[in-house]
């Protein structure tokens, strides 16, 4: 009876435990212009941007895992991969060195990821877990699903494209064009100037501040989450702000008006200035709110 | 002005004219049959016969555009998952765990009560629920309850937004509301499953 009860928590210790780490280190050459492609489940990744023309993984990693680095011309790949094909009980750490302008793409399961100073193209996907990155003149693609979302911008002008499911997202210092859908993650947005702006959500809430380009576009939409623009001067917009049940509140002056005289149903529309740039928003239950600062 | 009265006055064309009578009088009373055709024929007005008109062709094009959204990332995903093979050996493992994951009712898809999506609509909605479902099955339980909830919440919306629409009917604002809810159900659908596929492939 001894020995089975040996023999059984030996095995337990052989298949649900996790290995023991081994630090490890990589290094490969890689084209400052290249792309640098990351793929790994469970743990951290710190990728940070550097001046020299190779990348270099520094990685804590089980016995029961793989660190796999390809490099080609353009092209350098870094996995974590499972040595016997099973589920991973480990979780792997990696530091990531890439060259500063390197295009990056992330995809993760369970692992949070840091980008710090990468200045190409990013594309990151964080299955339950956080991104957390800068983004500078290139275009940003982050997708989560359950994992908050921590961008900082350098008051360049951009293309960032975010897309959560129940992660909040945080998004300061950037210009240019966004795009942004959730389900139920609440967006806190501060922007240098917006020139093009998509943003849809179901029940999370919105607070944008920002200028509006002369010629901006920004088309909002909320089911029950609350929408509040927030607008540095100087406003030159028409407004198109319509609602089923939810409130107007306008700082501008204007007042919002029934649209329906036997159901619920609010309409604001005005122009401020020379009303060059547009801005529509729709809700259900929402409210809306749009202030000057 | 006295002169030209005159003429006309001596026209035979205008004496035969004036010698009519200016009234003629039915020989019964029509007012009766006209009132009564008025009264049968009065339901039929012209202003909601466009209102259904232009709600039909308004949901004939959003059914259009959410079908086209269904069957493109149904086509991708099925695509995709063709492509790689290692994805089979993870569906195996799903569809086992699966059996024992508790199932997430989907509502059936409607607009305004009116009508029911149509048949292409409902099978593309019903692989991608399939698939989604496989595919969380696979990660930790605490994202799993986090993406059913969210799910759950854009079902909610959409059943609430589509009550409310058969009560306005004509609402575009609605209209549009449920169009995109629709839409936002679609591409998370896709999207959990697309992410998952791609990340468990590559590893």
């Amino acid at each position: 009876m001894r020995a089975i009860l040996s023999m059984t928590a030996a095995a337990l210790l052989l298949t649900g435990l996790p290995a023991r780490a081994e630090d490890v280190e990589r290094t490969a050459p890689a084209d400052p212009r290249g792309q640098v492609e990351i793929v790994t489940a469970s743990g951290e990744i710190h990728v940070r941007g550097w001046d020299r023309p190779e990348v270099k993984v520094t990685a804590s990693i089980s016995s029961s895992e793989q660190l796999r680095v390809d490099s080609s011309d353009q092209h350098t790949s870094i996995r974590v991969v499972r040595s016997n094909g099973g589920p991973t009980h480990g979780a792997t750490d990696l530091i990531v060195n890439v060259p500063r302008t390197s295009a990056l793409t992330v995809s993760t399961i369970s692992a949070d990821q840091t980008i710090e100073d990468v200045r190409g193209a990013q594309r990151l996907q964080a299955v339950s877990g956080s991104v957390t990155t800068q983004v500078w003149s290139e275009e940003l693609q982050v997708k989560t699903i359950s994992g908050d979302i921590e961008i900082r911008g350098n008051k360049d002008s951009s293309e960032v494209s975010i897309q959560t499911t129940s992660g909040d997202i945080t998004l300061a210092d950037t210009a240019g064009d966004l795009t942004l859908e959730t389900v139920t993650g609440d967006m806190d947005v501060s922007m240098k100037e917006l020139s093009r702006g998509r943003i849809h959500t179901t029940n999370g809430d919105l607070h944008l501040r920002t200028r509006l380009a002369g010629d901006a576009r920004l088309d909002a939409e909320a089911i029950n989450g609350d929408l509040r623009f927030i607008l540095r001067k100087p406003v030159e917009a028409e407004f198109d702000v319509e609602t089923f049940n939810g409130a107007i509140d306008n700082c501008f002056g204007p007042k919002s008006v029934r649209t329906r005289e036997f159901a619920p149903g609010n309409a604001l529309r005005f122009k401020e200035g020379s009303g060059g740039a547009r801005v529509r928003v729709k809700t259900l239950n929402g409210g809306v709110e749009i202030c000057k600062e | 002005m006295s002169d030209q009265h005159n003429e006309s006055a001596r026209d035979p064309l205008d004496q035969a004219l004036a010698s009519l009578s200016r009234d003629v009088q039915p020989s019964r009373d029509l007012w009766a049959g006209i009132s009564a055709e008025i009264s049968a024929s009065s339901p039929v007005t012209s202003s909601p016969r466009h209102s259904v008109t232009s709600s039909r062709s308004w949901l004939q094009l959003a059914a259009s555009v959410v079908l086209i959204v269904a069957s493109s990332i149904t086509t991708y995903v099925v695509v995709h998952r063709s492509m790689q093979e290692q994805v089979l050996q993870a569906q195996q493992s799903a569809t086992q765990q699966l059996q024992q994951a508790p199932v997430l009712p989907a509502m059936p898809a409607s607009f305004g009560g009116q009508e029911a999506m149509g048949a292409g609509y409902v099978q593309a909605r019903a692989a991608l629920d399939k698939e989604f479902q496989q595919r969380i099955a696979t990660l930790p339980p605490v994202t799993r309850a986090k993406l059913e909830r969210d799910l759950a919440d854009l079902r909610r919306a959409a059943a609430d937004i589509s009550a409310t629409l058969a009560r306005h009917p004509s609402d575009p604002l609605l209209q549009e509301l449920l169009l995109s809810t629709y839409q936002s159900e679609l591409g998370m659908l896709g999207s959990v499953t697309d992410m998952t596929n791609a990340t468990e492939t590559r590893l």
